[in-house]
């Protein structure tokens, strides 16, 4: 029996593919390596089954450094994202066969459009999936806290975006004060879901402690962001307790995480910067307040100050009037009590000139003088001449002296 | 004149003896006494009311 060595065996692999698939061809898969070593870059593709957990197809990739440096920043700038593991690729390959290495595809060009529209696409599962469960806008819904001071935040120890958000909140310019902690976690990579989902359970564990969860992390030159377009992830923010604020340092899209959140800002810088404004609002609020408040009361103290006014400059008529009035009592007072005593004087004097009037009428002299003359028997003034008898002794009293007479 | 008596007591005490005076219960005797009383009442009364105008005018002055 004759045999093929292996050598010529892939030889003739090799001869056969390269007649066979001599031109490059487009083909759809999913990536699940990644690596660059030297300048080239190592790929593996795979295609899972439709049921998405068992492959179906497998294979091997490079591309030479000559292509990558092309494709790299190609594909990166018009995804905002490197090659990474999970993510669906349109590529150009040439199919090689090497007699030591095997079979492998020789990636010569990129169609980043076919990502994107992946990605776009697996977003919108993800949001329509978070719309059936009815979640999606609930964290929208939470109200902010006033004031907003607490904040625990989510972000890579050491990253810049980190020391950036640090440095802009403690030197904000209006001395308002946070109280910032950091809860790590990876911010890059399929690590990205499991560790933020970590330190959300940690914060939420000590919810009453913070105001609001900030998610961020620096934008470097490039971002891969699709750690952050997970369902379990969007699931988490979309349901968490406290407002989440999302600046996770990309210009180009929202990720699923972005659209979730109750406030989405691009870069820490302005996560700060929005904390900050909130902090500031509520100064002016305070200012206004404290404004309108010592304006009513200088109004009311203007008012009360104008009726005392008006009163005090009643005082001194006022108490005119009342000297007036009690000086004219007493003057009155004193007059009319004069004036009675007067009429009592008057009126006694009055009753005595009467009563010397009457004993003077009744006084005999009066008559003597008249030229009367009053007859008198054993002392006894006769009214009556029967009374008297001839012989009778009888007294004459005349106005001056008195005589002796006899009755004939 | 008590000290102690009080510028609407004086008043009573001068309109007490207005109305005996007037109504001539008093007897000529106690009359000129009750004038002479009375004068000093309504001395009293002014004096109060002069001591009372002097604070009065002091207080205001002092608030301008």
């Amino acid at each position: 029996m004759e045999a093929l060595s292996l050598y010529d065996l892939n030889l003739r692999v090799r001869s056969v593919l390269e007649d066979t698939l001599s031109e490059p061809v487009w083909v759809q898969a999913e990536l699940s390596s990644v690596a660059t070593r030297g300048l080239h870059c190592y790929l593996e593709f795979v295609q899972k089954a439709e049921n998405g957990n068992t492959f179906i197809a497998k294979a091997r990739g490079q591309i030479w450094a000559n292509k990558w440096a092309l494709i790299q920043p190609y594909f990166e700038q018009t995804t905002g994202q490197p090659l990474s593991p999970g993510m669906q690729v349109m590529v150009q390959v040439e199919v090689t066969f090497h007699e030591i290495y095997g079979y492998a595809l020789n990636v010569l060009d990129i169609n980043p459009t076919y990502t994107l529209g992946d990605i776009a696409r697996r977003r919108q599962e993800i949001l329509r999936q978070l719309e059936t469960e009815g979640i999606i806008n609930l964290n929208k819904e939470l109200e902010l806290p006033v004031p907003v001071q607490r904040i625990a935040v989510i972000s890579a120890e050491g990253a810049a975006g980190w020391g950036d958000f640090q440095h802009q909140l403690v030197n904000n310019e209006y001395g308002l004060a946070f109280d910032v902690q950091l809860f790590p976690a990876v911010m890059q990579g399929e690590r990205v879901e499991p560790t933020i989902i970590e330190a959300l359970n940690q914060i939420a564990a000590e919810q009453d402690r913070w105001d609001v969860v900030v998610i961020i992390r620096g934008g470097g030159a490039t971002s891969d962001l699709t750690g952050f377009d997970t369902l379990a992830l969007a699931e988490n923010v979309a349901q968490f307790p406290l407002p989440v604020i999302t600046g996770i340092g990309h210009e180009r899209d929202d990720t699923v995480l972005d659209l979730v959140s109750h406030t989405r800002v691009k870069t820490p810088t302005a996560a700060a910067e929005f904390l900050i404004h909130l902090g500031v609002e509520q100064l002016q609020r305070i200012d206004s307040l404290r404004a309108s408040i010592t304006d009513a009361a200088l109004q009311l103290l203007h008012q009360q100050q104008m009726r005392l006014e008006r009163v005090t400059g009643r005082i001194p008529s006022l108490w005119e009037l009342y000297k007036t009035n009690h000086l004219h009592r007493l003057d009155t007072s004193l007059s009319e009590l004069q004036n009675t005593i007067r009429t009592i004087l008057d009126r006694q004097h009055h009753r005595l000139e009467l009563v010397s009037t009457q004993l003077d009428a009744a006084d005999p002299v009066r008559i003597y003088r008249l030229g009367y003359s009053v007859v008198r028997k054993d002392g006894r003034a006769v009214r009556d001449a029967s009374m008297l008898r001839p012989d009778d002794e009888v007294e004459i009293t005349m106005e001056r002296g008195t005589a002796k007479a006899r009755i004939q | 004149m008590n000290t102690e008596l009080t510028y609407t007591e004086a008043m009573k005490l001068l309109e007490e003896i207005s109305r005996n005076i007037s109504s001539g219960e008093l007897d000529v005797d106690q009359l000129a006494a009750k004038l002479k009383q009375a004068k000093e009442l309504v001395e009293f009364c002014k004096q109060k009311l002069q001591a009372v105008e002097a604070d009065v005018n002091q207080i205001l002055n002092n608030e301008q």
